[in-house]
């Protein structure tokens, strides 16, 4: 496997040589993607859907290129390790890749873009939302989502249903926390009454906890921001518990097709941030050829990190085929084409700015109605009502 | 106030005695064999997913599911105690390293066979609430598998002091090479604690499956957590392992509720500390090892 | 001429690791990162061994040390503006006090002491994810000043890390081989055997059982704060993590705990065949051959890597070996 890359690499680089030497510009290409991401390990879940998605980019690529040009991927497990993460964005760069696609958990994907930025090398992500990723000024990397993304949908969900008073359940990790901090301050300069309560990752039984809620807080909303068994051990808890909420509000990993058939009881009602509603209603046809895709690839229907991985590799693409043709992607311009991207993308409008952040990035919010999952907020996107006030008891 | 403190020193009992489950065949081994089995947490998580293909697949209730993986994780067990007594030298040390490969294998194995989504019992009976007095409350799978978890280390504790071969066990716990001159076939004695300790592992992976939500990572978090009780109880005590489980659970339930719900593992850590400050070989250790 | 020999494998072996891997490797970013990165695995091996050996106690909490060693050099350097070399130091020396909160556990015998210093790994973690205005919180530090230029050498690259973490295991190695020929070491030998013996011979056992968790501690530290700076980036559950435990055991176990170099050579063989030849032919079950390995070597030679190495060399060598 690694020695056809390597061959691959070797083809790609002579191919590149004679580019550059002058040979005819128009010529098809073998392009070599890189991608470094958590296949096993704790963020194992997370990554292998990013990689499924990108997996759909590559084999969408390569239709609509059939004849002209190629994408292939090589694709390499960082075990969740920030050191592992590093050799492998190094690995593959010596393998003579011409972009890097992928990554997860802003501590792995410090690191890791740091290397490419060493080696001049893009580096596109939809797994690292905190600040300070961002707040490096690397020319060479770039995101599609953001915490702010994810805030201002739960923001704008929670106004929108005129919360009073609001408990904030996080887990105590990088983003989780930034996150809710985010929402408490944002809700707070409005008058809503804000209470926090931060768990730990180890926390499996909730009850103490949403017993605080119930008898103490009394708020009108619960917010919840952690991942899928601490949404599945509050939702459980809270089920038992029978707080007098109105409504149960998540973020990533919440109104997603996979809970919605694991843990149909549980979810009914409860919000989450979605891109799309479940099952996909798509219209546009880059969209139906995703969902066509994916539906080949893997056999089932895509998530929200399918999706985002989707959508930041084939901005990739586009720019990688842009610099082609325009003969500058051999002489390091990739990053000043990726920078001129303005798409709409099944995440929305993306464009990059100076920092490599999408300013333009707001999830929507979705809710799990029997079985399906209705996008409710913003009203422009959505396509069913709200059930509110309601909860999953 | 007070109908927080109730419902955390109810919840915490219930965590204490799912954490005995999970302990308690690691103590058993621990004091039959002076092994301590790395991988016991993978064989409890190898019964939580046996129980989510049998559903999953088949529709079989995770209840009924328990003989079948019984069988599998017995066999496991089996191959466990077979590479186990092939170690000569430095057993205590060699076995650390032996039965962590075999964690590592099976964990990798897991998440090859099984991919690393999470699970869960999707039979709403196991999740539906079980109010008592209009003060306490559990989700039935949690108070269903508290009793039978109880009533196995009951018959776990009355088989060690009542039958010949719960005694064996006992014997070469408290002094291994007295129990082989009075008769105790050590090997036989071994395996019969791997086997218990198997169906306890059954037991306690069929209740995570039911109550918990299951992933491949999960095995480390569970031997770790059953190693600490181990030792908290004293290596080998079977009661002790359940007393120092519901210290822990409801230790770390009064900390969610009076603290913050961050700083429960740091509450049990420190009790675990204490405890063996003031007791240098556990709650129950030392020469009263196993039972009594 | 025994010893002339013996000095001009030592020379060869040096010169090899300093100027041999550089010239060979260096051009490799990707190679150069994963020997630093087994190396720093070799470092806690090799203090998790002399905590073995010298103390008789097994820890299974190095990434306790490992932790408070990263953290303290990483804030020296970030909010104090220390130098970083001497924040390296410092931070061993920060995860040797740490090691004097651990004194009430020197009492504890076998898993207990084991389990012990593993609960202050996981206090220590969840310390440093609280202390949000020191550490950063569960954010943790992201761009942790890196290693300088030197004297026209930079230290902050690749081939630099691995000069700086050579040198780091070197130096532990020698110390750990003089304190086993020293005084001490004899009394802490007779101590393994007898602890009542050495009592009645007057070695107060507990300090010099607490010198070693100290020196043990202080390596790791300084192992940890090598890591920090060179990954240059920490937050509690990477610095705390059980990895930094786990693996080093098994390392040093699989190249031979007794030896002084067994752990080193454990380290390297473990880290890099996972890494260079079982992850490009298995990329998902890569790990399962490593367990698999690890199952073989303790059933197979259960004294470790190194000494089946020495034994064949020393038969093939007939008089020429040494003990």
């Amino acid at each position: 496997m690694t020695r056809t890359l390597a061959k691959l690499a070797a083809t790609v680089a002579t191919a590149a040589l004679m580019v550059a030497l002058g040979g005819p510009a128009a010529q098809a290409k073998d392009f070599l993607l890189g991608s470094e991401l958590p296949l096993t390990g704790n963020l194992a879940r997370v990554g292998q859907g990013m990689h499924e998605g990108i997996a759909v980019a590559i084999d969408m690529a390569n239709k609509a290129q059939a004849g002209k040009h190629s994408f292939k991927v090589s694709t390499i497990d960082d075990e969740t390790s920030p050191a592992k993460a590093v050799a492998a964005v190094e690995k593959l760069i010596g393998d003579g890749v011409v972009a890097l696609t992928g990554g997860y958990g802003s501590n792995i994907i410090g690191p890791a873009s740091e290397a490419a930025q060493k080696a001049g090398v893009v580096y596109i992500t939809s797994g690292g939302v905190t600040p300070d990723l961002t707040g490096r000024g690397y020319k060479t990397f770039f995101r599609i989502n953001n915490t702010d993304g994810y805030a201002l949908a739960m923001i704008g969900l929670l106004q929108d249903m005129a919360a009073k008073k609001v408990s904030v359940v996080y887990l105590n990790k990088e983003a989780t926390s930034n996150l809710a901090k985010q929402v408490k301050d944002a809700l707070g300069a409005k008058g809503v009454t804000v209470t926090m309560h931060e768990f730990d990752g180890a926390t499996s039984d909730f009850k103490p906890l949403i017993n605080k809620v119930k008898l103490q807080d009394r708020p009108d909303v619960v917010a919840m921001v952690g991942y899928e068994n601490d949404y599945v051990g509050i939702l459980r808890a809270a089920k038992v518990l029978k707080p007098d909420v109105k409504a149960m509000v998540g973020v990533w990993s919440l109104a997603t097709s996979q809970m919605a058939k694991e843990f149909p009881d549980l979810m009914e009602n409860v919000h989450g941030t979605s891109m799309l509603p479940y099952p996909v209603e798509f219209t546009q046809p880059e969209a139906l050829e995703f969902a066509a895709t994916y539906k080949k690839l893997f056999n089932k229907e895509p998530d929200y990190l399918g999706q985002f991985g989707y959508v930041q590799t084939r901005l990739l693409i586009d720019a990688i085929l842009r610099a082609d043709a325009a003969g500058t992607l051999a002489g390091g311009g990739l990053p000043d084409e990726l920078r001129k991207t303005d798409a709409q993308t099944l995440i929305g409008r993306v464009t990059f700015d100076a920092k490599g952040d999408n300013p333009n990035f707001t999830h929507r919010m979705g809710q799990h109605q029997g079985g399906k999952v209705v996008l409710v907020w913003p009203k422009e996107f959505a396509n069913g009502a709200m059930r509110f006030p309601a909860t999953p008891w | 106030m007070i109908e927080l403190t109730l419902q955390a020193l109810f919840s915490g009992l219930l965590a204490g005695g799912y954490y005995a489950t999970v302990a308690v065949g690691l103590a058993l081994v621990f004091g039959a064999m002076r092994v301590i089995n790395l991988a016991h947490g993978e064989l409890v998580l190898l019964a939580a997913y046996i129980a989510y293909a049998a559903e999953s697949r088949y529709g079989i209730n995770p209840v009924m599911a328990i003989p079948i993986a019984l069988v599998v994780v017995a066999s496991a067990s089996a191959i466990v105690y077979a590479l186990l007594s092939r170690i000569e030298h430095d057993r205590e040390i060699n076995s650390l390293i032996l039965t962590f490969g075999i964690g590592i294998i099976m964990t990798n194995g897991i998440l090859t066979i099984w991919a690393a989504d999470i699970h869960s019992t999707t039979n709403p009976w196991f999740q539906d609430s079980l109010v008592i007095a209009d003060t306490l409350f559990a989700m039935n799978a949690e108070v269903a598998f508290f009793i039978g978890g109880l009533a196995l280390m009951a018959g776990v504790y009355w088989w060690l002091n009542h039958s010949w071969q719960g005694r064996a066990v006992r014997a070469l716990t408290s002094n291994r090479n007295a129990a082989m001159l009075m008769g105790v076939n050590p090997r036989q004695t071994e395996i019969l604690s791997f086997m218990i300790a198997a169906l306890l592992a059954t037991f306690a992976g069929v209740a995570i499956y039911t109550g918990k939500t299951v992933f491949p990572s999960l095995g480390h978090v569970l031997t770790v957590k059953a190693f600490i009780i181990t030792v908290l109880a004293g290596m080998g005590s079977i009661h002790g392992v359940l007393i120092g489980a519901i210290m822990i659970g409801v230790i770390e339930s009064l900390t969610v509720t009076y603290l913050s719900a961050s700083l429960q593992e740091l509450a049990g850590m420190l009790l675990f500390l204490v405890v063996l400050f003031v007791s240098p070989s556990g709650l129950f250790g030392g020469r009263r090892a196993l039972a009594r | 001429m025994k010893h002339a020999m013996k000095h001009a494998i030592l020379g060869a072996a040096l010169l090899a690791a300093y100027v041999g891997v550089p010239l060979l490797f260096g051009g490799t970013p990707y190679v150069m990162g994963l020997i630093v990165a087994a190396l720093t695995i070799a470092g806690v091996a090799l203090a998790w061994a002399l905590l073995g050996n010298l103390g008789g106690m097994v820890s299974f909490g190095h990434a306790a040390f490992f932790g408070v060693g990263s953290y303290t050099s990483a804030v020296l350097s970030m909010k104090l503006g220390v130098p970083v070399f001497a924040a390296l130091l410092l931070g061993g020396l920060g995860a040797a006090v740490a090691s004097v909160a651990m004194l009430p556990a020197l009492r504890l015998r076998g898993p207990y002491f084991a389990l012990a210093i593993l609960a202050y790994a996981h206090i220590f973690q969840i310390l440093a994810t609280e202390m949000t205005p020191i550490t950063g919180g569960a954010g943790g530090l992201l761009s942790i000043p890196r290693f300088p230029t030197l004297f026209g050498l930079e230290f902050g690259g690749k081939t630099g890390g691995y000069v700086i973490i050579l040198t780091i295991i070197l130096l532990s190695a020698f110390a750990y081989d003089a304190v086993r020929r020293s005084a001490w070491g004899l009394a802490l030998k007779a101590m393994h055997d007898t602890e009542i013996a050495t009592r009645v011979i007057g070695v107060p056992s507990t300090h010099l059982k607490a010198a070693m968790l100290a020196l043990s501690a202080f390596i790791t530290g300084v192992v940890g704060a090598f890591n920090a700076h060179f990954i240059s980036f920490l937050e509690p559950d990477y610095a705390f993590s059980s990895t930094w435990t786990v693996l080093p055991i098994a390392a040093a176990i699989f190249g031979g705990y007794r030896t002084v170099w067994g752990p080193v050579v454990g380290a390297l063989v473990i880290y890099l065949l996972d890494q260079l030849v079982f992850k490009p032919i298995l990329p998902h079950g890569h790990q399962m051959v490593l367990g698999v390995l690890l199952c073989a070597m303790i059933l197979l030679s259960p004294g470790g890597l190194l000494p089946v190495l020495l034994r064949r060399r020393r038969s093939e060598g007939g008089r020429h070996a040494h003990a």
